[in-house]
């Protein structure tokens, strides 16, 4: 659950033209820790591969229809703990995910109480790297109830948190958030707030928990301050993530990123920490992450059918000439 | 079948045991313990999940001796290519104690029903060591409707369980997705004694779908009309056999040797030296 919502502070889309170029960062990899690869096309997971993407996270989030039953919700964990971590492979892209009650579905208290029944069946699944994406949405007394029983489970199961900070009052809303995770004894570095802006950085990073900033058009980050953000901050317990969901977002925000701030004169070492290294240190406590398998994701079986045409085999994603009137 | 499951169970118990330091070893027997022992799913839930966090997935070693024993299930069953963390998930499940039918299928189906890509595989690689194995049908078909590679191969690879118990439907859909997902079909058990007049029928449209495509077409699945060749069919036959793709005519050469229409076999009158290949088994399905 993200950012579509224009309920926030809307700037000037068209404020600049560059031109991306992503040659200066080619051989770069790149790890992004938020993004909803569900309601993404092929197209991206192709153009993500292409820019140097080489894992994700895929929090589990609202997905703007609310769900009314609880096999909606099974079916959801199921799917990206499955299907999409299956779609993901066959671009050669590893795929991870976090699992978690977001904060507007957990104001449906009598659906709410039955998702926090089978969340365990999920949590310790291979490839879960955390509980999130939760925290406060409206900031009600139902989404404190079910943020504070997932730190708990956090906590039992020894997983990292993911949290989601509020669109609106956002300052408050994060402090808030960190003052349970510590009330409930949870480690900060244990705990990613997401979401951040320049409002809120000073803050989490005082109080020791990770950094994640979202790049993604129009309601929160844009790169060029997120750019500024690491001239101030520094690149200790930063992140950078897309977000990108259903939205108008864009899956290259991490990579386009790098791009930026390497053309702003930040040094490779620095622009590794803040978009690969430091997300998986963050991640990684939950001992679900490892490095080689962005190699030997590649070797995964592809030959699959798309839409009647074989087209996947050998390790090699299929390519379509979009330029071509042509479809074969 | 208990006794296969039993069988595979102390087979499984030898191999996993050379795979594994002593305390992960002792870690998994204890578990085992737990979960023979438990009414409920807990411990099971708990740990089938958590099996590759303790192994580790790298390919399991075994002797040739253990290689030739797991033929004792079906002389095309093999593990080869196994990770250890599927093979103790294996294991693992071939402990559920299953006195109490309804009990028994609540706690495999509930790990079905939540399960991650891996986790799949090693319940499916399970099928052939489950009690009540008639019953396990439609899971089986359910699974060979998964899109994903991997869960697909754990049912069509080497598994003896799709050509004991499927229906001839559900076993027509099993060789037909194998083709349209490129998967290796020598590896399908049951291959050849499981062919069909409607499947031979079925693969022929396809066939023809793919020529009208312009894509090609693997000739394995000449070896499944073998048997069904007859005069209506037999223009298809022809048509692979005069192709310019060289495996093609040599799948058509293969079908119409094997086959019991004359005009097939007098086909091959047409190419001695192909003819003389097959005679001497230097061109066979294996070899194509």
């Amino acid at each position: 659950m993200c950012c579509s919502s224009f309920d926030g502070e809307k700037t000037n889309p068209t404020e600049s033209h560059a031109t991306v170029d992503l040659q200066a960062i080619k051989g770069m990899r790149f790890f992004d820790p938020h993004v909803h690869m569900t309601s993404r096309t092929t197209d991206d997971y192709q153009a993500m591969y292409d820019a140097g993407v080489v894992a994700l996270i895929e929090p589990a989030f609202w997905l703007g229809q609310p769900r009314t039953g609880i096999d909606s919700f099974r079916d959801y964990y199921s799917s990206l703990i499955g299907w999409e971590r299956f779609r993901s492979s066959q671009f050669g892209i590893k795929h991870y995910c976090t699992i978690g009650l977001n904060s507007r579905e957990a104001n449906n208290e009598s659906l709410a109480e039955q998702v926090m029944e089978i969340l365990p069946l999920f949590i310790m699944k291979e490839g879960v790297v955390g509980i999130g994406e939760i925290g406060f949405d409206d900031q009600t007394a139902a989404e404190e109830k079910y943020y504070r029983q997932q730190l708990e489970l956090a906590k039992e199961a020894a997983l990292p948190v993911q949290i989601h900070t509020p669109h609106r009052d956002k300052k408050r809303g994060t402090r808030r958030s960190m003052d349970i995770a510590l009330e409930h004894g949870l480690s900060p570095d244990m705990v990613i707030v997401d979401h951040n802006n320049e409002e809120t950085v000073k803050e989490v990073l005082d109080r020791g928990f990770w950094a994640a900033f979202t790049i993604y058009p129009f309601t929160k980050m844009g790169n060029e301050r997120m750019v500024d953000i690491i001239k101030q901050y520094g690149t200790e317990r930063i992140m950078v993530n897309s977000a990108a969901d259903w939205g108008i977002s864009d899956p290259l925000a991490v990579p386009k990123t790098a791009a930026l701030m390497k053309l702003r004169g930040i040094s490779n070492h620095d622009i590794r920490l803040v978009t690969y290294q430091n997300a998986i240190t963050a991640f990684g406590k939950s001992g679900q992450i490892n490095e080689d398998d962005f190699v030997t994701i590649k070797n995964i079986d592809q030959s699959v059918k798309f839409e009647g045409n074989t087209v996947l085999r050998g390790g090699q994603q299929p390519r379509i000439d979009k330029a071509s009137i042509i479809i074969s | 079948m208990q006794q296969k499951g039993n069988f595979l169970k102390s087979t499984f118990a030898e191999i996993i045991q050379h795979n594994l330091p002593a305390e992960i070893y002792t870690w998994l027997q204890d578990k085992a313990l737990l979960i023979r022992e438990e009414k409920n799913a807990g411990q099971l839930n708990l740990t089938f999940a958590a099996v590759p966090r303790k192994t580790g997935k790298q390919l399991i070693q075994f002797s040739l001796e253990e290689h030739d024993k797991l033929k004792q299930v079906h002389s095309e069953y093999a593990i080869n290519g196994w990770t250890i963390d599927r093979l103790c998930r294996v294991w693992m499940l071939l402990q559920v104690d299953s006195s109490d039918k309804e009990n028994y299928f609540r706690k495999l189906e509930t790990l079905f029903k939540a399960a991650e890509m891996n986790e799949l595989v090693a319940l499916y690689s399970a099928l052939p060591g489950f009690d009540y194995a008639e019953d396990w049908q439609k899971q089986c078909a359910d699974g060979i409707r998964s899109n994903i590679g991997i869960v697909l191969e754990a049912i069509m690879y080497n598994n003896p369980y799709p050509n004991q118990y499927l229906s001839e439907q559900a076993w027509n859909q099993l060789v037909m997705k194998a083709f349209f997902t490129d998967k290796d079909v020598k590896r399908i058990i049951g291959l050849d004694e499981r062919a069909n007049k409607e499947l031979a029928s079925i693969l022929i449209d396809y066939a023809n779908e793919r020529w009208a495509a312009h894509r090609v077409v693997n000739p394995q699945l000449w070896r499944l009309v073998t048997k069904f060749i007859h005069a209506e069919n037999f223009a298809n036959i022809e048509k692979a056999f005069n192709s310019a793709d060289l495996s093609e005519k040599k799948a058509a050469a293969l079908a119409a040797f094997y086959s019991h229409y004359q005009p097939a076999k007098d086909l091959l009158e047409n190419d001695i030296e192909l003819k003389f290949a097959i005679k001497e088994n230097k061109l066979n399905w294996n070899a194509l």
